[in-house]
Parts: structure tokens; C-alpha cells; sequence
């Protein structure tokens, strides 16, 4: 089965220079040729095609700009494809930034509700799920003081938590296999190697081809927007070995 | 069409929690640390009846019977207006980091801003449930009508705040403007004086404004112990039909591709 599909997606981005955000600019800039407006039309991602099936995991490789966000973004539905299509098949969860929609002033507790509404979680299918989330992240400790008391790594665990106990289908991550120390990384890589045998689909956003030859089982890299480079690992990493 | 809006209604249910977590979670943050919490809600409409009350019965002289009865029904119910729409207005663009960063129906952002200042307003309308039989108020059939015409102002409310939050994405000044139109729309709607003690022409510019319609019914029911009339409830059901779908529209159209313009 398919988990996703991108069949000749492209998206484009409309660049406005000097952009009129208000409405004396907007009048200026009807006498001033300086002050008017120019758009510039930006291919971000131009003709991009791949398929992922169910239970697969696939590495975004490239360069800063490549557009690799972009397309994360577009499978996530955050954005609109300008051509092409995107078919997704199954519950995403995409981990752009880890704890989005943390508020610094609510404690760890009412941020796991929140971040997870954020998901489409109604608070009552989270109960259930609370004392896993509290006890992965390891912060049972200070689960109800506010989250501006955490320190940025203990804010990222919490993140991470809640997402990996979401059980999606297809988890879309950017960048985010950085979170803690050395032993806490360990526990999320062994997560999601975990999450991979059971059947999730990965889509992985790196710089780093070592972390997409460990976890990925094909590759597409990306430059300025098009497909350069594609191909399966050899051999394909069984995700029970990780486990180890 | 039918299909269609029933699975996108849908799918905003799925999501009804966040717009509970939202609004939970700006309460907290509002009145975090303050001793007196969220009876500050009260304190705001509170001193402003009061400064009313001296304008309107010290320096101009108002004849209406129980009129701070009037005055507080105007008050408050203007107030729900102001500060829905004045606080909707920079919804969205207060929610960029959000929607950059995860898909989840836009909508419920500046429906969530609204239900926030809703449950304020609710607890600020305690204020007039208490002290309703000590000003006059007086306890009719009439006021079973009183939740389904707040549904619609409300809903007028909705049309409006979901159109602002839209156009305040591309045009910024918006919020300034708006708040200098609540300052003015305030004095065009009858809430301190009585809509016939004013000239013929006036009276009928003052009508125009939708809030006056609103008003009206809203007097009705609360101060005058009467139904308003069929004509006042047909304009005041056109004004939100229209609002709702001016939002609406505006919204689908922008929806798409809100997320670049942030």
C-alpha cells in the first residue's frame, strides 16, 4: 500500500520585495517608482515525484534552500502545492519543530493537552496516554511547574514525547533526531526504530546522509527544488536491528 | 455541497478541544498572578457603566425610566462586540509560528479568539443577571428569546471577526483603523440615549448600523419587557446572514494560502 504519493509537484513562491504592509506605503508607493512593489516568482520545488509504501522510510537529503521544508510542509498539508499533487494515506504527524504551540507560561501538563489538541487529540483520548508520555519524557518530576522553568532540552523531550505517542501513521521529521543527551537520543532513535517495525512510515529530513543510511530505506536529494539523486540503500536496514 | 460541509464540519469537531485548550490556556496566561484573577473581567465594564452612568445623568440629562438598566444592557452587550472583533483582528497574524508549523483547520483561530472573549464577557455579564431585578429588570416570557438572540449577534460577531483577521494579514493598519471605528460606532449606536429623542434624519442614519438593530432587540427583551418587532428581528437575521457569508467567503478564499502571507 501507499503511504505517499507526489506525483510532478512543484511550488512556487511569490518573492514580494519592498511588500506594502500598510496602507501608507501602498499609497506611496502609487508615486514613488522606488517604493512600488516587485514580485519575483520563486520555484522552490519544481516537478518533484516519489512514492513512499506503508512502512517504508525515506530521507530528504540536501543543501539549506533545497527546498526540503517545503515539501515537508506541503505532505503536511501546511501548504498548497502551486502544481502536481500530494495523495497521503494514513494520520500525520508532522514534527517540523518539536512542542509547537508550547506556552511558556503553562505547565508541562496543560502543554501536552494543548500540543496534542494541536494534532487533532480530543484531551479525553489523551488521558489514557499521559503517564507514558510523562514517563518517556522523564520529567514526571516537574511535569506541573511552567514550562519557562525548563531548560530547552527538557522542553524538546516533552515535545518529542507527545509526538511519538501520538501513533501517526506517517511521521513527517524535520531535523529533530538532535533531542537531549546522548542517552535520551539513544531512547528516541530505539523509539522510532520501534514505531518503524510496527508498521509507521517515515519521511526524515536531514543534512546528514549517515542518520538517513541509519534510519532510511530510500533517498531522494534535492537541489534547488529538483530531484538530483535517488535511490534505495543497499542494503536496506532492517529496523529490528536498531533495535539492538 | 451538502456532503462536502458536512465532512468539513466534521472534521472541525474532531478538533473541538483545541479550541477549548486554546482558550483555557489564555485565561491562565491573562490572569496569571493577578490576586483578583478573573474578577478582573468585571472590572472594566464595571467602571465604564459607572463613568456612563455620571455622563449621561449629570451632564446630559437622559429621561428614560431605570436607565442604568438601559444603559448597563448596552454596555455590555456593546462591549462583546469591541472586543471580540478588535481582539480578532490580529488573531491570525498573532498565530503565524503556529501555522507554519502544523495543519490543523485555520478557522479555529479566530473562532477560538472569539470563544476566549466569550467567556469573559460571561463572566462580566454576571454584573447584570445580579443586579437585573434591583434596576427594574423585570422576569417575562419573553426572555426565553434572549439566548437565540444572542446566538445571532454572536454569529454577526463571528462574520465579522473571521473576515477582519483575514484582511488584517494583508493589511496591517486594519487594527488601528478598527479600533477607531469602535471608539466612534459606540456614539452611532444607541447605548446612552434613547434612538428617538434624535432628529428624523439622524434616527434613521443611527439605524443603519447594524449594532442599533441589535440594540434594539436586545432593549427589548432586557429593558422594555416586550418582543421587538418582526421588521427589527428580519434586519438583525439579514445583517448576521450577511455577515457569516462575507466571512466565509473570505476566508475560503484566503484560507489556502494564508500561511505564506504570515
Amino acid at each position: 500500500m501507499t503511504a505517499v504519493q507526489v506525483t510532478g509537484l512543484s511550488k512556487e513562491f511569490v518573492l514580494r520585495h519592498n511588500r506594502a504592509m500598510g496602507i501608507k506605503t501602498k499609497f506611496l508607493s502609487l508615486f514613488h517608482q522606488s517604493k512600488r512593489e516587485r514580485r519575483e516568482r520563486f520555484l522552490a520545488l519544481d516537478d518533484v515525484s516519489f512514492r513512499v509504501a506503508q512502512g517504508e522510510a525515506l530521507g530528504l537529503l540536501g543543501h539549506n534552500g533545497s527546498g526540503k521544508s517545503t515539501l515537508l510542509q506541503i505532505i503536511a498539508g501546511i501548504l498548497q502545492p502551486s502544481a502536481g499533487t500530494v495523495t497521503v494515506n494514513g494520520r500525520v504527524a508532522p514534527l517540523i519543530q518539536l512542542g509547537v504551540g508550547f506556552n511558556p507560561e503553562l505547565t508541562g501538563l496543560e502543554n501536552i493537552f494543548l500540543n496534542a489538541s494541536l494534532y487533532g487529540f480530543l484531551n479525553r483520548e489523551i488521558k489514557p496516554m499521559l503517564e507514558a508520555i510523562i514517563d518517556f519524557s522523564e520529567l514526571s518530576q516537574f511535569i506541573d511547574t511552567p514550562l519557562k522553568n525548563y531548560s530547552s532540552g527538557m522542553q524538546m523531550r516533552l515535545g518529542f514525547s507527545v509526538a511519538v505517542h501520538l501513533q501517526p501513521d506517517i511521521l513527517l521529521a524535520d531535523e529533530i533526531l538532535a533531542v537531549g543527551d546522548q542517552d535520551f537520543q539513544k531512547k528516541c532513535h530505539d523509539r522510532i526504530a520501534q514505531m518503524r517495525a510496527d508498521g509507521m512510515t517515515l519521511i526524515l529530513v536531514s543534512h546528514s546522509p549517515e542518520q538517513v543510511e541509519r534510519f532510511c530505506d530510500q533517498y531522494i536529494r534535492l537541489d534547488h527544488g529538483r530531484v538530483v539523486e535517488s535511490g534505495r540503500m543497499q542494503p536496506a536496514p532492517s529496523p529490528t536491528a536498531l533495535l539492538g | 455541497m451538502g456532503a462536502n460541509s458536512t465532512a468539513s464540519v466534521g472534521r472541525y469537531w474532531r478538533y473541538r478541544d483545541l479550541v477549548r485548550n486554546l482558550v483555557i490556556a489564555n485565561i491562565k496566561v491573562r490572569y496569571q498572578g493577578a490576586a483578583l484573577g478573573f474578577l478582573w473581567s468585571l472590572g472594566n465594564p464595571l467602571a465604564m457603566i459607572l463613568l456612563y452612568d455620571f455622563v449621561f445623568t449629570h451632564v446630559f440629562r437622559s429621561n428614560l425610566p431605570n436607565y442604568i438598566l438601559y444603559l448597563i444592557i448596552g454596555v455590555l452587550h456593546y462591549n462583546l462586540f469591541a472586543q471580540s472583533v478588535s481582539q480578532g483582528c490580529d488573531s491570525l497574524t498573532g498565530a503565524a509560528s503556529l501555522a507554519q508549523k502544523i495543519y490543523f483547520p485555520r478557522i479555529l483561530i479566530p473562532t477560538a479568539s472569539l470563544a476566549f472573549t466569550l467567556v469573559l464577557w460571561l463572566v462580566a455579564i454576571l454584573i447584570l443577571v445580579v443586579l437585573y431585578p434591583i434596576l427594574g429588570g423585570v422576569y417575562h416570557w419573553g426572555l426565553v428569546l434572549y439566548p437565540l438572540a444572542l446566538v445571532l449577534y454572536l454569529s454577526f460577531i463571528w462574520g465579522i471577526v473571521l473576515s477582519f483577521s483575514v484582511l488584517q494579514v494583508e493589511y496591517r493598519d486594519l487594527k488601528h483603523l478598527v479600533e477607531i471605528g469602535i471608539m466612534f460606532l459606540f456614539w452611532f449606536t444607541p447605548i446612552g440615549y434613547d434612538i428617538h429623542v434624535l432628529k428624523p434624519h439622524t434616527q434613521f442614519l443611527i439605524s443603519l448600523n447594524p449594532l442599533t438593530q441589535f440594540m434594539d432587540v436586545f432593549h427589548a427583551l432586557l429593558y422594555s419587557a416586550t418582543l421587538p418587532t418582526v421588521k427589527n428581528v428580519l434586519i438583525v437575521v439579514a445583517w448576521t446572514l450577511a455577515s457569516v457569508a462575507v466571512g466565509m467567503l473570505l476566508f475560503r478564499a484566503k484560507a489556502r494560502h494564508l500561511v505564506e502571507d504570515l
